[in-house]
């Protein structure tokens, strides 16, 4: 409840044109903007300008943001919806993934099996799991931020959940 | 899960979070903030919006009041599509197939699957960004040269009829390469902000490191050689946007020339400078107004057009055919 009050604050003070409220809210919501994006497009600078993205258009309308919604869950619906676009437009492109390190094999149970099973997921999957599990969005949020019937929600958290645990 | 989500290591986070801040800031620090409404007038809106439905579903004169609701949809005379342009000059566009050019009498071509795109300085090349290449291209799509870097964005090409320089940024920061592709080179470290060739002379870049500083870098000297203290990066609008309410107010000069009840984005002006391309998102419209507020014509359907879900970029409109 004192967060929710906290965010209010600092979205009045960026209303107000405050760079530290701002920051501030830089700070609570584009870690998890960012990590939200990457998990969806696998890609780090996609994710870097995608959360960036997400930010400049929440700076161009808060004059225009309602006080008494949530933020967070705002710039991150946001974030997923850009994510998924991306990686929809980039499947089209036919790009192959350029990875921006070589890297040790997988050890089982790190990391990066769990990257390596999201990534085998389609990003309509992918987008459900990180809304449910990484952003907390209940299937009726996560249904009405990607326009989705909530039982397509439903059963995409359940396949995406499947898979994931048959991967790991 | 959630501990399996959060834990994934990201590369280059903190980097991105660094650079990120840098751009919001500057970002910030060039809006203009809006003084709310006080609550006590919500209550007189909304009665007066109930009273302006109302006379529109009840008398003749109130048909007025429709008309103006469905502005918000868009111009109700606009053609189905861009049969051409008013003025001389192609377009550059970029949708989420990739970067178009479009010519004068509204053919279109797919340059490829590019995310943004500008014109070389005389309109006879142009230089495009995709997700990890730089590429300079005929206007036929044939390509002369490219380079393989790390998120490329934002190429701006300026120079002379035989000298010029193309300014990027990656995710190492802000750098230089010459108009054939060679003597690529980082200028600003870690700088992915906004930035603009300075007009005139050389090749003389403006950028903005922090939050009302301008800095002018001297390509050939390889330094800054002013620092503004006030100041910020403005590549030179035609026109400018005048938010009023939902509403928005093309302003040239002190002139309004069109308005809207919907949102619309920065303008691009045509190459004689008789003409604006004004993007109008919500209602899937490019409105061409005349400057000097005499002329109006409306293209629908737009994203579709350029195969796109997002609503098209206009990247630039140059030069004659």
């Amino acid at each position: 409840m004192r967060a929710c009050r906290d965010e209010r604050a600092r979205v009045r003070g960026a209303q107000r044109g405050s760079v530290s409220d701002l920051e501030a809210l830089f700070r609570m919501h584009w870690p998890r903007a960012f990590r939200a994006a990457y998990l969806v497009t696998h890609d780090a600078a996609a994710a870097e300008d995608i959360a960036q993205e997400s930010f400049l258009a929440a700076i161009r309308a808060l004059d225009r943001f309602d006080r008494g919604r949530p933020f967070g869950p705002w710039l991150h619906r946001i974030a997923v919806n850009r994510a998924i676009d991306w990686t929809r437009a980039r499947a089209l492109r036919g790009e192959v993934e350029l990875l921006d390190t070589v890297s040790a094999p997988p050890q089982p149970g790190s990391d990066d099996d769990t990257l390596a099973a999201l990534a085998r997921l389609s990003p309509e999957h992918r987008a459900v799991i990180v809304m449910r599990y990484l952003l907390e969005f209940t299937p009726g949020e996560i249904a009405d931020a990607l326009d989705l019937p909530r039982g397509t929600v439903n059963s995409r958290l359940r396949r995406g959940l499947d898979a994931l645990g048959d991967e790991l | 899960m959630k501990h399996d989500l959060e834990r994934i290591e990201i590369p280059g986070e903190s980097e991105a979070r660094g650079r990120s801040w840098i751009v919001l800031e500057v970002a910030f620090g060039e809006r203009e903030p809006v003084e709310r409404r006080r609550k006590m007038l919500r209550p007189v809106i909304a009665v007066a919006v109930a009273a302006a439905l109302l006379a529109a579903i009840l008398s003749p004169p109130g048909r007025a009041v429709l008309d103006g609701l469905r502005e918000t949809v868009g111009i109700e005379r606009a053609q189905p599509a861009l049969f051409s342009l008013p003025a001389p000059g192609r377009l550059l566009v970029a949708s989420d197939a990739g970067v178009w050019i479009v010519q004068e009498d509204g053919a279109k071509r797919l340059l490829g699957r590019y995310r943004e795109a500008s014109w070389s300085p005389f309109g006879r090349f142009v230089v495009a960004a995709g997700a990890n290449e730089l590429a300079a291209l005929e206007p036929d799509g044939d390509v002369r040269w490219t380079l393989a870097r790390p998120g490329v964005r934002s190429p701006r090409w300026t120079g002379t009829e035989t000298d010029t320089r193309i300014a990027y940024v990656d995710r190492t920061g802000l750098r230089v390469v010459a108009g054939d592709g060679t003597g690529d080179r980082l200028v600003v470290a870690g700088y992915r902000g906004p930035f603009a060739w300075r007009p005139g002379k050389g090749f003389v870049l403006a950028h903005s490191d922090r939050p009302g500083r301008v800095s002018l870098y001297d390509v050939a000297a390889g330094k800054v050689i002013e620092r503004s203290a006030g100041g910020r990066v403005d590549a030179g609008e035609p026109a400018t946007i005048r938010r009023r309410g939902q509403g928005s107010e093309v302003v040239v000069g002190r002139r309004v020339v069109f308005r809207s009840a919907g949102q619309l984005d920065r303008p691009t002006a045509s190459p004689d400078g008789r003409w604006l391309l004004v993007p109008w998102p919500a209602a899937d419209q490019w409105v061409f107004v005349r400057t000097n507020g005499t002329g109006l014509r409306a293209a629908a359907n737009v994203a579709e057009q350029f195969r796109s879900r997002s609503f098209p970029r206009v990247e630039a409109w140059c030069c004659g055919s």
